[in-house]
């Protein structure tokens, strides 16, 4: 275990979500522009309009600042953030999905070549030429996505990989045929929507008339497709995650709502720019951009809740214990030797004081026993992200006499989280355990 | 706990997919690549400002070129970045990710700052190219001064890391725990300035190549690009010698212990980096004649001091008993040779996109392409439908073999 991250009011693992759903508008505007790009700039050759050049111009430059810019960062801040937030469950994919990662590199490399040499060779070289740095930029970021479905299916159902440890039988799993075609489908609804806001930009109002009925056209055909594969997603995801979609309801009650409110605004709002395209301005382009964020960030906190209670599916929790053996990988679970000698004997950084419970320490040995083991998807403020105070206030334990009653009644809890479906047992000594309960009740003011 | 054992402990269990020693190689060589961009990131960056702020007009004209400059140097820096960053995590984890954590508010604020950094990089580069006046030079200095503070919490952090014995002293006071991630807690000036003063050699190596590749160009005025060559020449001289003074108080840094400058590593790329310093030298004569031997001289010379950082590493490490070369291995040769294959075709298509780039460049007006580029072009789209093919046929493989 790793020192842990505390962020007021949220978890390192919100800050990892805020940074994992951002990133989602400018790689996705990256696998899918140029496809749109190269649809426009042929056109334009073919039928001799430069006036839609104009927009191949800016839609470039979008993508060159925004994806590859912002884009590019955000993508490293996701390794910081899950480096930061869950260090065990980043070293775990790495270790395991390392090439899978630097193969994704080498079609990154062809993409950020690609595009500052797509974008500064535009009226530079010959035609030919310049669509054929287009396909390869549009086809090798297409790649890039062949590759991290692979990992991010993974992350929600390992197939075969817990018992031969094989690469391609983790990547290649049940939902990974699903995944890459919800993806490849909804890619275009963010090309579309951000070339309508380019296209709000162009002085010439045949080419933005034809840009975004054009784009609006692409964006209804992505939102079809993509919620056809989602809905196959969603049916390929086995049995017991499945369960906890259902449960996301419960958890986060507005996800549901969000997917479909941004999906019904998405399709009217293209509806409406491919009936009037030259009455659209920038203001609601830009929110249309903001409602695909909502929609976007709802299906991946989905996509994030359906791995509980897992960061690595029947390998690791989200707590970072390891949980099941992987005979394969001659790796073995955790769980057993900490239940014996203690979590805050066997993690790392724990001061030494805290090492053994006993009198005089055991609110802050609880208080270390939450942050190594609890951390990671609670705060412990009053109000925050899944706040433990309002948590367990929310278990309605009865006001008793002696305080020693309430403890034991939370700690009883404890010994049940194993039962939640989205839980990681508990994992300690029976003496942490009722540290940890002293601490829990400590904050949550019970009466 | 023995610092040894945590170590050991905190390695991930899963083991690496192939030979540590492969992966230190990548490690090696793309964080060569990498500092060679930031280096040349930095000090455009810098010269941009500095040249805008100018009254000369040659530093005017100088400024936008290398505003723009800064962008793609700046897009290469993180792009040759992201290898390195991973092949890290896979051998030195626990060393990385303790070091991260213990300054987490840092770390996620590195990537604040460089999105900042950049996006202003950015908007100095097009505001100067929409003929804004000085006032956007703020713009620049801000950018400048963001992309110095990364280099500090880069710093911070790949200094941290070399020290685990000191870790829990800076997470616990008592029995408390830091968990705010609010502090860096080591900086070694010397260590610092030796990844920074390059920067000014490095760039002005790339202004003596800016000389030699735009040299045959008609639009392009001779006494300008002279000056252009003199002027990086005389800087990557300077900077090379101060560069050389900074590399023997580093070395006086280091713990005695290690006997670090009997180290052949560190003494290749001493040796390198004088001959460096000699052949700048030679140079300023004609500095767009020996652009190019300077330039693969100097990225030489960048690659002697990598391994020697490695070395330095190993250094820090061993003192814990901690050797990349005990990891378990879980040999995965599918996945290896996927990454293999993938690298060599990457090699053909990057090539392809830099040829078109580089030869485009040369011209000053439309250009188009020859018989072998239009080939090689086709050849790229080729490859990378084929890489899809196989891969895709691989996927349905396995698909029916574990699920129908």
């Amino acid at each position: 275990m790793y020192p842990v991250w505390e962020v007021p009011g949220l978890t390192a693992g919100i800050v990892l979500a805020l940074m994992a759903t951002f990133h989602m508008l400018p790689s996705h505007l990256s696998t899918s522009a140029m496809w749109f790009n190269l649809y426009v700039e042929t056109k334009a050759y073919r039928e001799n309009r430069p006036e839609l050049l104009e927009f191949i111009r800016k839609y470039s430059l979008m993508i060159l600042v925004f994806s590859y810019v912002l884009g590019s960062l955000s993508g490293i801040g996701i390794w910081y953030a899950a480096t930061v937030a869950n260090p065990r469950g980043i070293s775990g994919l790495i270790h395991n999905y390392v090439w899978g990662w630097a193969t994704e590199w080498i079609f990154f490399l062809i993409e950020v070549i690609g595009i500052f040499t797509y974008y500064y060779t535009l009226g530079k070289v010959d035609r030919k030429t310049h669509l054929k740095i287009g396909w390869i930029f549009a086809i090798g970021s297409w790649t890039t996505m062949i590759i991290i479905v692979g990992i991010l299916a993974f992350m929600v159902s390992p197939g075969k990989w817990p018992a031969t440890g094989n690469f391609f039988d983790g990547f290649f799993n049940q939902t990974y045929w699903p995944h890459l075609l919800m993806r490849t489908s909804l890619m275009f609804v963010v090309a579309a929507t951000y070339a309508i806001a380019v296209a709000t930009k162009l002085t010439d109002d045949s080419a933005r008339s034809f840009i975004t009925r054009k784009a609006a056209q692409w964006g209804i055909g992505g939102l079809i497709l993509g919620s056809g594969f989602t809905f196959l997603f969603v049916k390929s995801v086995p049995s017991a995650a499945s369960g906890l979609i259902g449960m996301s309801a419960f958890l986060l009650p507005g996800l549901k709502t969000v997917m479909l409110a941004s999906l019904a605004l998405l399709l009217l709002y293209f509806v409406f720019a491919n009936i009037k395209p030259l009455a659209l301005r920038m203001v609601p382009a830009i929110l249309a951009i903001v409602v695909l964020f909502g929609g976007i960030w709802s299906i991946e906190r989905t996509r994030e809740l359906i791995r509980k209670p897992y960061v690595i599916p029947q390998y690791m929790y989200s707590n970072q214990i390891i949980g099941k053996d992987i005979p394969s990988k001659n790796v073995s679970a955790e769980t057993k030797t900490i239940n014996e000698k203690g979590i805050l004997k066997v993690a790392a950084f724990v001061p030494e004081g805290l090492r053994d419970v006993r009198e005089g320490n055991v609110l802050e040995s609880g208080r270390m026993t939450a942050l190594i083991l609890c951390s990671s998807c609670h705060t412990f403020n009053e109000n925050g992200l899944r706040p433990m105070p309002q948590m367990i206030r929310r278990l309605e334990f009865k006001p008793h006499a002696e305080a020693a009653t309430e403890i034991g009644e939370i700690a009883g809890f404890i010994d049940t989280l194993g039962d939640y479906p989205y839980m990681p047992p508990f994992a300690g000594t029976d003496a942490e355990k009722n540290a940890l309960a002293t601490y829990l009740h400590s904050i949550s003011r019970i009466r | 706990m023995d610092i040894g054992v945590m170590l050991k402990t905190l390695q991930d269990p899963m083991g690496v997919p192939f030979y540590p020693v492969v992966f230190q190689a990548l490690l090696v060589l793309t964080f060569a690549l990498h500092i060679l961009f930031v280096n040349f990131a930095i000090g455009t960056s810098f010269l941009s400002v500095y040249g805008h702020l100018k009254r000369d007009e040659r530093w005017k004209r100088l400024s936008g070129s290398l505003a723009r400059a800064t962008t793609v140097n700046v897009s290469m820096a993180m792009l040759l970045g992201v290898a390195p960053l991973l092949f890290v995590q896979v051998l030195y984890d626990p060393f990385w990710y303790a070091s991260n954590n213990l300054s987490a508010a840092w770390v996620m604020g590195f990537i604040g700052i460089m999105m900042l950094a950049y996006s202003l990089a950015y908007a100095f580069y097009l505001g100067k190219k929409s003929g804004k006046g000085t006032g956007i030079a703020a713009y620049g200095i801000v950018s400048f001064a963001l992309f110095l503070l990364a280099g500090v919490i880069m710093h911070a952090l790949g200094y941290q890391l070399l020290q685990p014995d000191k870790w829990l002293s800076w997470y616990a006071k008592g029995n408390s725990v830091d968990t705010s991630g609010t502090s860096l807690h080591a900086f070694q000036l010397p260590r610092f300035l030796h990844f920074l003063v390059p920067s000014f050699s490095m760039t002005g190596i790339f202004l003596m190549l800016y000389a030699w590749y735009f040299k045959n160009r008609e639009d392009m005025e001779k006494g300008y690009l002279d000056w252009v060559g003199k002027t990086g020449a005389e800087m990557a001289f300077l900077f090379t010698a101060v560069q050389s003074i900074i590399g023997f108080w580093w070395l006086l840094a280091l713990p005695g212990e290690f006997r670090f400058f009997a180290n052949p590593f560190l003494l290749a790329g001493a040796v390198l980096g004088v001959a460096l310093l000699f052949f700048l030298y030679a140079a300023r004569k004609d500095p767009a004649k020996f652009a190019v031997p300077v330039g693969v001289a100097a990225f030489l010379a960048i690659l002697g001091m990598a391994c020697a950082r490695e070395a330095l590493r190993m250094k820090y490490a061993g003192r814990f008993a901690y050797s990349i070369f005990d990891y378990k291995v879980n040999l995965d040769l599918g996945s290896t040779a996927l990454f293999f294959s993938t690298f060599a075709m990457g090699l053909v298509i990057v090539s392809y996109l830099l040829a078109v780039a580089f030869q485009s460049g040369r011209v000053a007006g439309p250009y188009v392409a020859g018989p072998l580029l239009q080939k090689w072009g086709r050849a790229s789209i080729v490859l990378l439908l084929l890489w899809i093919v196989v891969v895709a046929g691989l996927g349905i493989f396995v698909t029916v073999k574990n699920f129908l």
